[in-house]
């Protein structure tokens, strides 16, 4: 199986930066700013990564990754964008998004997060590194942190949108 | 007729997006959020074309469509794959399930409409008019085949209709055809020497005059490759020989978007009759449920009170035909309308070894079955006559 550290952080920074681009250009029409590094440093055991800043209401997507690259990707939002964002991608008014719940929300953020995982695995699968997608899932709440429970190659990646800022965290393994 | 497009993907957000997309055309979105339910729904609605994810629970998108083209009545639907998944194998890959086309997540609304395009006519609601063109209309219809056998066999099988049957022998004359003016359809040859049917397609669609007109390619059942490349290029239909002239007549009245419910349905005196062909094809039956649905409650609307539901014509009974027949009385119950049905012995024989239609009984003529109905209407008038004395 090809080592993942083969593919240096700038190849996955530049893969990651030009899905959320696309994604949020094309479905949102937003424009991103260019991603700030935001804590990728290796995460050993009893190390706390605390750079994701707690928000008041989190709603985060999770999709994972399996073949030859193995790992998951995080995209965090605050309630508040997430709603917005919601009302965007499918034609709503906000007091409508409101009206229909937390599960439109919930659904709009785990596509978004599917489409970015997406479009970050075709680019790995076009240098080589093939895998598939699962499907997406959504975390909600505030004050919590998502850690691997082994050693893994952390990249995390904070984006000014809108005046909002919206985190992509990609944890992915070391070769085996 | 609206164009009919199925949307199967377990994100609710990308139905919705899909949805949003065709709100200017007239099309009609029906939806599944996995495969099981994606082939229920393509069995039930016969759409024009699926939109179809790949990863999805339960079933995923490829073993939907494997099953789809498995389906001899399911088959012909055209199938654009909608996939977060765009590395160049797994695109090799999907394009080799016989997809029409597919598209890769993110993307522009305009994008999967200009896409869709060209595939099925989509009609902006706009240009809809108040009363849309309906099989009795006449239509002038344009052949190019190098076999006269064909065109007579086409202008022979259609003569019941109000279609002109024109011809032309190669791509040259069709051209000149079409420069005089623009046929309402055009059913082609795909072995005309030098590929010169995929030229004249492209000549058609890069007309603005003509870049609407459904296009149909004609060719031998066994030639899959000419099939492929066809459907590839996005010519509205594929018709193989030896020709099924009924399924041709049903699609080109698809794509000449008719309302053809004047053939099933029929409004004599102070009844309206629904009447079903010897021929029930799936999406004969498909058709008439959907006009059903709206002419029932527009008779009962109109002082109509009364139903003769013709069969005669039937020589059995499938499953299909009884949902529908079930469905129709279930509605006229709901509208307050008596109704009767017409029959034949066979029928009538047939009926009997099913456990939902073993009571029902049929009038030999729809004379019989407007007398029946007078009766009952009769006895509903004395009924009502004794209750208030």
């Amino acid at each position: 199986m090809p080592a993942i550290k083969d593919t240096c952080e700038n190849v996955i920074k530049d893969h990651i930066v030009r899905a959320v681009t696309d994604v949020f250009g094309t479905m949102l029409g937003h424009e991103v700013g260019d991603g700030e590094p935001c804590g990728n440093a290796r995460v050993a055991s009893g190390e706390r990564n605390t750079t994701l800043d707690p928000a008041p209401v989190m709603v985060v997507g999770t999709v994972g990754f399996l073949g030859d690259v193995n790992g998951l990707l995080y995209l965090y939002f605050d309630a508040t964008f997430a709603t917005a964002c919601t009302g965007v991608l499918l034609g709503m008014t906000q007091a409508e998004v409101a009206k229909s719940g937390a599960e439109v929300v919930n659904d709009a953020v785990g596509e978004l997060t599917n489409m970015i995982a997406g479009s970050f695995k075709n680019n790995l699968c076009n240098a080589g590194h093939t895998c598939k997608l699962t499907i997406p899932s959504i975390l909600r709440g505030r004050n919590f942190v998502v850690e691997p429970t082994s050693s893994a190659r952390r990249y995390a990646y904070r984006f000014d949108c809108l005046g909002h800022k919206i985190v992509t965290d990609i944890i992915m393994n070391q070769d085996e | 007729m609206p164009s009919r497009i199925l949307t199967v993907d377990d994100s609710k957000t990308v139905r919705i997006i899909v949805r949003k997309a065709f709100r200017a055309f007239d099309c009609e979105i029906i939806e599944a959020a996995n495969g099981v339910e994606g082939l229920a729904a393509a069995a039930a609605s016969r759409p024009d074309l699926i939109i179809l994810d790949i990863t999805m629970p339960v079933m995923d998108g490829v073993e939907m469509l494997m099953k789809l083209k498995a389906d001899p009545a399911l088959k012909p639907i055209p199938v654009m794959m909608l996939t977060a998944e765009g590395g160049r194998e797994h695109v090799l890959k999907i394009a080799k399930l016989g997809i029409r086309d597919y598209i890769v997540k993110p993307f522009k609304e305009d994008t999967l409409v200009e896409k869709v395009g060209r595939i099925i006519p989509l009609k902006q609601t706009s240009e809809i008019q108040a009363k849309p063109r309906s099989i009795v209309d006449p239509a002038d219809i344009l052949v190019v085949d190098d076999k006269p056998a064909i065109v007579s066999q086409i202008r022979d099988g259609l003569k019941h209709t109000k279609w002109t049957i024109h011809s032309a022998v190669s791509q040259a004359e069709a051209l000149e055809y079409c420069a005089k003016q623009t046929p309402d359809l055009m059913i082609v040859s795909l072995s005309l020497p030098d590929d010169s049917a995929f030229a004249l397609y492209r000549s058609v669609r890069n007309n603005p005059k003509s870049k609407g007109t459904p296009f149909f390619g004609l060719t031998v059942k066994t030639e899959t490759a000419m099939q492929h490349a066809a459907q590839q290029v996005g010519i509205t239909a594929v018709i193989t020989k030896p020709i099924d002239l009924i399924e041709l007549e049903s699609k080109m009245a698809k794509a000449l978007n008719l309302d053809t419910s004047l053939r099933y349905f029929e409004i004599q005196g102070d009844s309206i009759i629904m009447r079903l062909p010897e021929a029930c094809l799936p999406a004969v039956l498909t058709d008439v449920g959907h006009y059903m649905k709206a002419k029932l409650p527009e008779a009962v609307d109109g002082g109509i009170n009364q139903a003769i539901i013709d069969v005669h014509l039937l020589t059995g009974v499938d499953m299909g035909i009884i949902r529908l027949l079930m469905q129709t009385t279930q509605t006229c119950r709901e509208l307050g309308m008596n109704y009767a049905m017409v029959g034949n012995p066979r029928l009538t024989e047939a009926c009997r070894e099913f456990e939902d239609t073993k009571e029902w009984t049929f009038c030999e003529t729809t004379d019989a079955a407007r007398e029946h109905l007078a009766r009952v209407a009769a006895a509903a008038g004395s009924r009502a006559g004794f209750q208030l004395a």
